[in-house]
């Protein structure tokens, strides 16, 4: 009896888990691709239109909206591409002077405890024009610094970059600084031997050997990017006009504000393609990391 | 075992040998010109990251009349504490004006149920997926490794409706609504929280108990141990490491959640976060910058806490969950 109990008590509690994954992720998923096809509005609809099945899409081609969201997307992603350059930075000094390295690494690390939305806040505060820190340079005499980047649709982006490089860095210097460390410990003696300049070793050694751990984060922060939502919500809320919408505002703003459920769901399915089109080269990039493994064995 | 399962594994334990003591500890002499650069240099960016949390302390504790005139590095003259305690119990978001009290106690409500069904689910169906012997664990495993990366947008609106009313079922005439009705709620912000971490925790939990000798397994189901009481007894005391590593990192992030509040959260249900957004962006007039300060300071202070009391289970949690994004 009990043998047949602990035979079966596994599957029996797998059960939940299961119903969620069916229910919650992959039958919703297929319901969010299906909706996408359909002509929904405010209530979901469920007759498809063969005839005009791309509708949603075909709009979304065109809506200006959503153009500006997807270039926001590139340059935010590029612009977030320096928190990995500077967490990498960061790491290297403090892995070389060791003095302070647990301060050092407790301040740059701190943000990541704050949420986006009180990231977004504070920095909308510093980007005040009038009493922020555009007004204590103007004040020092600096006064060709333009630092009211929110108010401008061209610098608009920018300012979020800053905000969410500040929030992130430390998180890829953590990662980094694991990645230094687990460098065998020879080789920077065998460099310091052979006279190999500090830019040459990085550059030609131990860049190319934390190539795996470059990747990860590059795929971590593209994922990040794809999701970035409260940060544009607390900073500039979409603004000014369109200028800082990113793919993430504009499916909840196309179900919240335009009440447009078939529109929202064709939004959320491309977004699923270029999670999906990040999402592969991890796959790809553990498969090669394995046989790299395996060839070294 | 398939290639993800290294990834995980690779992100939660190998890669993060954090303190690890230098093979060569060299030897002390005196500071080097290099060293100095390199201290300083550090020290520049260390106030790049301390310069905001300055500006919102300072900025709290001033009166806006000292605001207004623009010194945004002074410090408070007067000092005092009104727009702290106005942010608290009077702030106005939208036509209501009671302040972040209330998103401070929904959260709180959200938080407790919320970890206690997304920890049992998913260290019970970690440990089941890791030491018991199931058929399609493998290919579940993999489901769930990509459903850790959906993005939320995609499974939203199913959601929504799923934890409403529901959908319309007819079955043979009889009429019902398949639904949680849990919508608006604070339930039904805890229970999206459960089942959103699900896929993630879940590999967390079956990584690390993948790593549990087998011969502590073969030994316990020699007992005559059944599933539930070898998880009580044994397993579940061996697990405090990771149990308080995934608390952290679940605390920190339904506590800085913004987005399934805003989705799942009614009127008056709604998170601290939300509260924030709400206060600091729905201004009408002058905005009152100390208040919106002290607001976000009161909403950072706990992950904060946490980040500064159990740093090390903090940043073990959050390389863990990176995929978490």
């Amino acid at each position: 009896m009990v043998i047949r109990w602990s035979r079966w008590s596994p599957q029996l509690a797998l059960i939940p888990a299961l119903a969620i994954t069916l229910v919650a992720f992959v039958g919703a998923i297929l319901w969010t691709i299906f909706l996408s096809f359909t002509r929904s509005r405010r209530f979901p609809e469920y007759l498809i239109d063969w005839s005009d099945w791309s509708r949603q899409y075909d709009r979304l081609l065109k809506d200006d909206g959503w153009q500006i969201a997807l270039q926001n997307l590139v340059v935010l992603g590029l612009g977030s591409f320096l928190a990995i350059v500077f967490g990498f930075i960061l790491a290297a000094l403090i892995d070389r002077e060791k003095r302070g390295e647990g301060l050092f690494r407790t301040i740059f690390l701190y943000p990541l405890a704050v949420s986006l939305i009180v990231t977004g806040v504070a920095w909308r505060w510093m980007f005040n024009p009038s009493f922020g820190l555009q007004n204590f340079f103007h004040s020092i005499g600096l006064t060709f610094i333009n630092f009211n980047w929110l108010a401008s649709s061209d610098t608009a982006m920018y300012g979020i970059i800053l905000a969410s490089v500040w929030q992130g860095s430390g998180f890829y210097m953590a990662l980094m600084l694991a990645g230094l460390k687990s460098i065998n410990s020879e080789i920077w003696s065998a460099a310091r031997l052979d006279g190999v300049s500090v830019w040459r070793l990085y550059f030609e050694i131990i860049i190319p050997m934390m190539k795996f751990t470059f990747l990860t984060c590059a795929i971590l922060l593209s994922l990040g990017v794809v999701k970035a939502y409260d940060i544009v919500v607390a900073m500039t809320n979409g603004g000014p006009g369109q200028s800082t919408w990113v793919p993430a505002y504009f499916t909840i703003n196309a179900y919240w504000a335009k009440s447009n459920l078939g529109y929202a769901s064709a939004a959320a399915v491309i977004m699923l393609l270029i999670t999906a089109a990040i999402f592969l080269p991890l796959v790809l990039l553990t498969a090669w990391r394995e046989r790299a493994r395996e060839a070294r064995a | 075992m398939t290639t993800f399962d290294r990834t995980i594994g690779a992100t939660t334990n190998a890669d993060i040998v954090v303190d690890r003591a230098p093979l060569f500890p060299r030897v002390k002499k005196g500071i080097s010109g290099r060293s100095i650069a390199i201290l300083v240099f550090l020290a520049i960016c260390a106030a790049f990251f301390c310069v905001p949390l300055y500006i919102i302390v300072t900025t709290s504790f001033k009166t806006m009349d000292q605001i207004r005139q623009g010194d945004i590095f002074s410090l408070p003259m007067p000092l005092t504490f009104d727009a702290w305690w106005n942010a608290w119990d009077n702030a106005c978001s939208g036509i209501k004006c009671d302040g972040l009290k209330v998103g401070f106690w929904n959260s709180m409500a959200i938080l407790f149920p919320s970890l206690i069904l997304s920890l049992g689910l998913s260290s019970v169906t970690g440990y089941a997926l890791a030491l018991w012997n199931v058929k399609w664990a493998n290919t579940f495993l993999f489901v769930l490794f990509m459903c850790a990366f959906v993005p939320f947008q995609i499974i939203m609106i199913p959601l929504i409706i799923l934890t409403g009313r529901g959908v319309p079922i007819d079955l043979f005439g009889f009429q019902f609504f398949a639904g949680l009705n849990v919508y608006g709620t604070i339930w039904g912000i805890a229970v999206v929280h459960a089942i959103l971490s699900m896929p993630i925790l879940t590999l967390i939990f079956r990584n690390y108990y993948k790593g549990i000798p087998t011969e502590i397994m073969s030994a316990a189901l020699m007992d005559s141990g059944s599933f539930w009481k070898i998880f009580v007894e044994i397993i579940l005391p061996m697990s405090a490491n990771i149990l308080i590593v995934v608390l952290i990192l679940q605390i920190t992030s339904i506590w800085n959640d913004f987005l399934l509040g805003l989705t799942f959260g009614g009127l008056g249900t709604q998170p601290m976060s939300v509260v924030l957004a709400n206060v600091v962006i729905t201004t009408t007039g002058e905005a009152a910058y100390n208040e919106n300060m002290a607001a976000a300071l009161l909403t950072a202070i706990p992950p904060l806490f946490i980040y500064f009391v159990l740093g090390k289970f903090f940043v073990e949690g959050i390389t863990a969950g990176a995929i978490k994004g």
